[in-house]
């Protein structure tokens, strides 16, 4: 019995990587340091290029899957899949092909076999939630530390018995042959750039706390309000390369935040109502056919203001007025905005400097190196970064990332 | 600009500004115009525009301009109607339609001057010099008079223009806007 495959992050990219894997025959190990998969695009609401949901994406339609969300199938009943949630790699020792990785394993309250997510156990205890409908897998979380009164019963009175309040967490040493890492991106907080007076008024925001507020799922339910006072917003401004293409934080374009902020407007001018969106830009990048959605959203009315941010003066009523330096016009622009929107640069992950620095890899900005160009996948001996770990990437490029990892794991086992 | 930041406390919004920084205040914009210029004839693809300044990099004659051609259409997007029909380049612009040709996103840029100096018109805004063009087209029928001159008789012309007739011209356009322009009853 040859070792399995550890995969670490379960988003995107590591998703694909596991499932297809699995489905080639290889076993795999798949750790998720969070209580459910999906990672960062799970909130992005509509992904880019197809605004689906990025679970749906068109290539993985072939599966028959329940309710035609074909992870959750994949992740619970593939038997060639170990998830592991709530976990995180220790440490990796070993040689190439028998790596030895000590794993972090959190304790599993809620089987998700079992569960049905019907919602009593939510019903009588705080400590049980529902991360999203759409988390995977497919049953509710379980917070031991804000235990109440209801806990108990809820646990015995889970109609499919999916509750085990007794769970521990677990390390466990695991020999495995190859390494994919998925780790992916994480949004930079961009407090430290002071201009833009993020962290210092509720209606200044990030790209994907805008996400939260759009999703239907979310807190709002889709509705644009202002999270100052939970008016109904009608002016949004966008800030462009907030900490991206800046020497003083990351030098590097991450790449798909104007794609982001261009679905953003399209879904705020197309499925809102009276709605009026500004974007301030140095350059906008809407590389490949991207393009559509930048004259698609200028044909809705978006308004493209190229130059840069001069001040924002917060306003008594919960708005701000913003003044702009328009260096096509050569002229200061003054706005009335309820939300201003920034969108932040993508940086590593946490983890990131850490599995570069035990394994041996190269750091590209901080990011996972390859150790040939032309092999982008790559990145050590029988060691595979995949997705955003490599550096920011759209959805449909971390799968295809993660089926060239998949590719090299199956060409190597022959 | 220079910035000057007052090191009192903010509170007060009466007295001297923050900076010296006099920005457009967007609110006092006309958010109509846009959509006044899109609805004309021309105005079609106005919004495509990605404010590229290819038009300006074409155009002949801009490095006179106050306000060169992607600036024009900057302001027309951004509704600031008083100063693009007020501006003298609408009607400076030789329309030799190199920025229309050229540009990427076919805007019809010199189409869409000539949009503005129709509104501009309706609006009583022309420039003296063009007023008076209008005036002489008006009561002579021709811009230039041609004068029996020494170089017509040189190359062995007859002294009138064969076949000139400007009353024709001068009746079309009493009844056309050239007369509104001019203005009065003659």
């Amino acid at each position: 019995m040859s070792n399995p495959v550890l995969i670490i992050g379960a988003g995107v990219a590591g998703m694909t990587a596991a499932v297809e894997l699995a489905d080639s025959g290889i076993k795999t190990v798949l750790v998720e340091r969070l209580s459910t998969t999906g990672g960062n695009a799970l909130n992005l609401y509509k992904a880019f290029p197809t605004d689906d949901c990025f679970y749906c994406f068109e290539g993985n339609r072939w599966r028959p899957g329940i309710r035609k969300c074909f992870y959750r199938s994949a992740l619970t009943e593939q038997p060639n899949i170990d998830l592991k949630m709530n976990s995180q790699v220790e440490e990796i020792s070993g040689l190439p092909g028998n790596f030895s990785v000590k794993l972090d394993i959190g304790p599993q309250y809620v089987d998700p076999k079992k569960c049905t997510m019907c919602g009593l156990c939510i019903e009588k205890s705080k400590a049980f939630s529902l991360v999203s409908p759409q988390c995977q897998p497919q049953a509710v979380v379980y917070d031991p530390e804000i235990e109440d009164t209801g806990t108990t019963s809820a646990a015995e009175e889970c109609p499919t018995k999916a509750i085990n309040l007794d769970a521990k967490s677990t390390k466990k040493i695991i020999s495995v042959s190859d390494i994919v890492i998925a780790t992916g991106y994480h949004e930079m907080q961009p407090v430290n750039v002071d201009e833009y007076g993020y962290g210092t008024h509720p209606n200044i925001i990030t790209q994907l706390e805008l996400a939260r507020i759009l999703d239907p799922l979310g807190e709002t339910k889709g509705v644009l309000l202002r999270p100052s006072d939970g008016k109904p917003a009608k002016r949004v401004m966008m800030v462009q390369c907030v900490g991206s293409r800046d020497e003083n934080y990351y030098a590097y374009c991450s790449k798909i935040c104007c794609v982001f902020a261009l679905k953003h407007a399209a879904i705020l001018t197309q499925d809102h109502e009276d709605v009026e969106v500004s974007v301030v830009y140095m350059d906008i990048r809407t590389y490949d056919r991207y393009e559509k959605y930048y004259r698609d959203t200028r044909n809705a009315g978006v308004e493209y203001i190229r130059g840069r941010v001069s001040r924002i003066e917060p306003q008594d009523d919960g708005s701000l007025d913003i003044i702009v330096f328009d260096s096509l016009l050569n002229k200061y622009l003054k706005f009335s905005v309820d939300i201003f929107v920034l969108s932040s640069a993508l940086e590593p992950s946490a983890g990131s400097s850490q599995i570069i620095s035990s394994l041996g890899l190269k750091s590209a900005s901080g990011f996972i190196g390859a150790i040939n160009p032309e092999t982008e996948v790559v990145v050590g001996n029988r060691i595979y970064a995949c997705g955003s770990a490599l550096g920011p990437s759209e959805v449909p490029e971390s799968v295809t990332q993660a089926r060239a990892v998949v590719s090299k794991i199956l060409q190597s086992k022959e | 600009m220079l910035v000057v930041y007052l090191m009192t406390e903010m509170e007060e919004r009466s007295g001297p500004p923050i900076t010296l920084i006099d920005p457009i205040d967007m609110s006092k914009l006309d958010p109509t115009f846009r959509d006044e210029i899109k609805s004309m004839p021309n105005g079609e693809a106005l919004s495509a525009c990605f404010a590229c300044s290819t038009c300006t990099a074409a155009c002949p004659i801009a490095n006179m301009w106050k306000y060169k051609p992607h600036q024009l259409i900057r302001m027309i997007l951004l509704g600031m109607k008083e100063e693009v029909l007020s501006s003298n380049e609408i009607w400076l612009c030789l329309t030799c339609y190199e920025c229309q040709e050229r540009c990427p996103q076919k805007v019809r840029v010199t189409d869409i001057f000539f949009d503005c100096k129709n509104l501009a018109a309706e609006e009583g805004k022309i420039p003296p010099n063009v007023v008076a063009l209008a005036k002489e087209l008006l009561t002579k029928g021709q811009l230039y008079t041609v004068t029996a001159d020494w170089e017509r008789e040189d190359m062995g012309l007859e002294p009138e223009v064969p076949g000139l007739s400007v009353e024709a011209v001068k009746t079309i356009l009493k009844d056309t806007r050239t007369r509104k322009i001019v203005g009065g009853d003659e």
